[in-house]
C-alpha cells in the first residue's frame, strides 16, 4: 500500500470546498499518450478481482479513440491504494452494434471514457 | 471486480422508478451517512476505495439496498478494514442509540 492518506478530520470548510469545486484527479504531465485520435482499440479481456473502470460488457470490444482527455490518476489502482499511475484517459466510440448486436440500431453509438491501460491495438 | 454494480446489459431489473421532486435526502440518516462518508473522502480513503468497498457488499444485499444503505456499508467496511473502529464497537453504538432512542 503506497498511498498513504493524511487521516485527518476535514474542516468544515475543507468540506464546503470539496462540496462546492469539486476534487479534479487531472495530472500535470507530459507523459505521451499511447493512442491517437482517429485510432481503433481493442479493451482488454481482463476480470479483475479488484476495482476496475472497465465495464464487462466492453472487454474485447474494438472501438475508436475520439478525444484525448489529458492525464489523469488511474482508479483502478488508487481504488487499491497501489499507485496513482497517471495515464491518458480517451472518449472511446463503440457501436452499439459492436457492443449489443445486429438488433441494436445501427446509428446509436456509447462513447466509454477508458485509460490507456484499459486499452490495445486490436 | 464483477459485481453487481456492473449492471449495463443486464435485464430483468425493472422501470428505474422516477420521483417527482425528487429531495436530495429521504430522511435524516441518509443526511448524516452523507456527512460522515464525505469527511473521509480523500482524507482517510481515497475515492475510489470507497466506490470499491461499495463494490464489495455481497451481491443480493448491494441489489436490494438504497443507495445511501450502500455507502453506509462501504464506510463501515472501511473504518474496520482499517482498524479505526471494530465491528463490535459499531454493535455497541447502535444497541446504546436504540436503547436511548426507544
Amino acid at each position: 500500500m503506497t498511498i498513504e492518506t493524511s487521516n485527518q478530520c476535514m474542516t468544515a470548510a475543507a468540506a464546503k470546498a470539496l462540496l462546492q469545486q469539486g476534487l479534479s484527479c487531472q495530472v500535470n504531465s507530459d507523459l505521451p499518450p499511447q493512442f491517437q485520435v482517429g485510432d481503433l482499440v481493442q479493451a482488454k479481456v481482463v476480470h479483475p478481482a479488484t476495482y476496475t473502470r472497465l465495464p464487462r460488457y466492453v472487454r474485447g470490444k474494438v472501438g475508436t479513440v475520439m478525444q484525448d482527455h489529458g492525464v489523469y490518476v488511474f482508479p483502478d489502482t488508487v481504488g487499491q491504494r497501489l499507485a496513482t499511475k497517471p495515464q491518458h484517459v480517451y472518449s472511446v466510440r463503440f457501436s452499439a452494434q459492436a457492443l449489443w448486436g445486429q438488433a441494436a440500431p445501427a446509428s446509436d453509438a456509447l462513447y466509454l471514457d477508458l485509460f490507456d491501460d484499459h486499452l490495445e491495438v486490436p | 471486480m464483477n459485481g453487481p454494480h456492473d449492471l449495463g446489459g443486464m435485464q430483468g431489473l425493472g422501470a428505474i422508478p422516477i420521483e417527482e421532486n425528487e429531495p436530495v435526502f429521504h430522511s435524516e440518516w441518509e443526511a448524516k451517512v452523507f456527512a460522515m462518508s464525505f469527511a473521509t473522502f480523500s482524507t482517510f480513503f481515497p475515492v475510489d476505495e470507497t466506490r470499491h468497498a461499495a463494490e464489495r457488499i455481497p451481491a443480493g444485499e448491494y441489489l436490494s439496498a438504497s443507495y445511501y444503505e450502500r455507502w453506509l456499508a462501504a464506510l463501515e467496511l472501511l473504518l474496520t478494514e482499517h482498524g479505526w473502529l471494530t465491528p463490535a464497537e459499531i454493535e455497541d453504538r447502535i444497541t446504546h442509540l436504540r436503547q436511548t432512542e426507544s
